[in-house]
């Protein structure tokens, strides 16, 4: 039987989560709060680990004041034992290494998104932009593995460290990098719940629900949905590099169509709309990736021919198909909650002679009215 | 002349909805606008706030030409719009359906949007000034109410009030009494014609209620076809016998 040693395993998962979390509450941003159907949300992540094996490979020698050695082909092992050095010997390097790649990572993808979107949102609807991002995507993912020198074609590129790899301690570093991923995720998640809670995000709500009608009321929509994809877009590219740091290697396998799907899934399995939620579907996916990577390994050395993999797919469509037909809000439901207007009206009231308002507590449950009877009919 | 139509025409297909409609509104008017179902009324509230484009033809506005603007530059100029419709955002409360509106929000920016001390004392005077609207419109025990909620009326209500916190210098209001309570109807457009008195705000309203709107309206267009059949006072529309004939049916 295999051993599971539960310390890594913890680990290993809350990695994940971390990593997952930024990858949802990006999709989060752009679809549940937005209404942008984000198809390609693949291309965003794979943008930032393309960007990590790039920089590992090509910019830190340069910030080690080395040379760099072409990491593809025959020159591979000395390609890596070039990293290893460095990231063992000059930390500071691949720190300064490390922030480069999220501020390239953030900006290109940043970029891209905005670009992408507010042409396509200027011509067309919001589903013409899934599918241009869905097949977009797709393109780039089969551009790049084409591309010899870019991140060694279908063979993938090596060498993307692990930022603590100079602490030569697997178990520590990796407990770092743990927190890493729980601390950026935290970030993220404190910034899109200002972000959602706010005039831009009741302005985005608003878009999502009539886009004509806020267009009506002076709000220049494209813009705003551009700019929405853009954070989201950058936000997606910190959790691309964060992945690859965590795989240690870069190859476009893994930003397949797949990858959005599992994005879609814990967002709409968490609560649409809802940034807890994203956080919530990225644990929960977490957590049954990790069991189906286990289960993957004990089915094979039990000599069974199902591939794993399948098993997947269809517990994800299930859950997908389930939660849209009997919880289509997620786990965790959006709450109403904007800005600090309501307290301030509240106070105003109260402060004056007027009659008491309906009270209730603002997170749910339905409104109970008394008083101001005239304007109502029966 | 705060609005001026020159010529206005709208082809949908082979249709046209509407064809060759010039008129006036003067500024501090109320003007109704009526005309039997589907003689384009709400089309051409449409072509002006730039919710639909115009086929052909001129819409100058305070002297400006905005044809071919888009509805989010229109609103900007100064023209807000009700809808036939009740067109809120109906999982918003009525307080987030007031502000959405206002112009010029800091927070609205994603710069700014996260840090909220850069916005929210300024977020704090659109909600007072929010009340106040509300006040008016005696929605204000309904702040936090979703607007899903409201009654008919209130609906209509909250919508008018929605435009005003755009600052309007003319209002479009597409039957704003449609399927509410007689005596609330009246109602409405008493709050409408404050509108005018207490805040200056020019109006162009296309009403069914012929019997209320012509208590209020200094002046009544009547479109017929996509045309503009014909142009006068309450009492002169009233005794017009060609309107009565394709209006009235006599
Ligand atoms: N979006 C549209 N596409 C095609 N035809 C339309 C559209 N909007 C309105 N029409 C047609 O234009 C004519 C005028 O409609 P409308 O302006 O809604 O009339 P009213 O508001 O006076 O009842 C009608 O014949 C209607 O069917
Ligand atoms: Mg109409």
């Amino acid at each position: 039987m295999i051993n599971i040693d539960i310390g890594a395993t913890a680990i290993a998962i809350l990695t994940l989560f971390g990593i997952y979390s930024l990858m949802a509450i990006s999709l989060n941003l752009e679809y549940g709060i937005a209404g942008v159907p984000n198809f390609g949300q693949a291309l965003f992540v794979s943008i930032g680990a393309y960007t990590a094996g790039i920089t590992y490979t090509r910019v830190l020698p340069l910030l080690a004041g080395l040379e760099s050695v072409h990491p593809c082909g025959p020159t591979m092992g000395q390609a890596l034992q070039l990293r290893s050095e460095i990231m063992a010997a000059q930390p500071l390097a691949g720190f300064i290494n490390l922030g480069l790649t999220f501020l390239i990572a953030a900006i290109v993808s940043g970029a891209v998104g905005f670009a992408v979107s507010y042409v396509t949102l200027r011509l067309k609807e919001e589903w013409f932009l899934a599918l241009v991002l869905l097949v977009g995507g797709e393109t780039v993912r089969i551009v790049v593995r084409g591309a010899d020198d870019f991140i060694c074609s279908h063979n993938g590129i090596s060498g993307v460290a692990q930022p603590f790899y100079f602490l030569r301690d697997p178990h520590s570093s990796s407990l770092l990098f743990m927190l890493l991923c729980l601390a950026l995720a935290l970030v993220a998640y404190v910034y899109s719940q200002r972000l959602a809670h706010s005039p831009y995000g009741r302005m985005l709500k608003g878009l999502r629900e009539n886009e004509d009608v806020t267009r009506g009321l002076g709000k220049g929509i494209s813009l705003a949905r551009a700019q929405i994809m853009l954070i989201g877009s950058a936000i997606a590219a910190v959790g691309g590099v964060l992945f690859a740091l965590n795989t240690g290697f870069v190859n476009t396998n893994d930003y397949v169509v797949n990858l959005t799907l599992d994005i879609w899934v814990m967002v709409v399995l968490g609560g649409i709309g809802n940034n807890r939620g994203a956080l919530l579907g990225a644990a929960l996916i977490a957590i049954l990736d990790r069991f189906t990577q286990v289960g993957a390994i004990a089915l094979n050395m039990s000599g069974s021919e199902i591939e794993f993999n399948y098993v997947r797919f269809i517990a994800f469509g299930l859950i997908l198909l389930l939660m849209l037909r009997y919880r289509p809000t997620g786990l965790l439901p959006e709450s109403r909650l904007t800005t600090n207007a309501h307290d301030v009206v509240r106070r105003a009231i109260g402060a004056s002679n007027q009659p008491p308002t309906p009270s209730r507590h603002r997170d749910g449950g339905h409104p109970k009215h008394q008083g101001g009877g005239a304007m109502r009919e029966t | 002349m705060l609005l001026e139509l020159k010529h206005l025409r709208k082809d949908f297909g082979g249709l046209r909805a509407v064809d060759d409609v010039s008129l006036n509104v003067p500024e501090g008017a109320i003007i109704g606008l009526i005309g039997p179902n589907g003689s384009g009324k709400s089309t051409l509230i449409n072509l002006i706030a730039g919710t639909i484009d115009l086929t052909a033809g001129q819409v100058i506005f305070a002297g400006e030409d905005i044809s071919g603007l888009s509805a989010d530059a229109v609103f900007h100029k100064g023209i807000a719009r009700g809808y036939q419709e009740p067109t809120l955002y109906f999982k918003m409360t009525v307080l987030d359906n007031l502000l959405l509106p206002v112009k010029g929000q800091r927070g609205e920016r994603p710069w700014y949007a996260p840090r909220w001390s850069t916005w929210q004392r300024e977020e704090r005077a659109h909600a007072l000034a929010a009340m106040e609207v509300l006040r008016q419109v005696q929605l204000l025990p309904y702040y936090d109410t979703l607007a899903s909620d409201l009654s008919g009326g209130q609906m209509k209500l909250l919508e008018i009030a929605r435009a005003l916190m755009g600052a309007p210098k003319l209002l479009l209001l597409d039957e704003p009494t449609a399927g509410v309570a007689p005596k609330l109807a009246y109602d409405i457009f008493r709050q409408i014609a404050r509108l005018r008195d207490d805040h200056g705000i020019t109006l162009l309203i296309v009403e069914h209620r012929l019997e209320i709107l012509f208590d209020f309206v200094d002046y009544v267009y009547v479109m017929h076809l996509g045309n503009l059949l014909a142009g006068g006072s309450a009492a002169e529309i009233s005794d017009h016998a060609t309107v009565r004939e394709v209006y009235f049916g006599d």
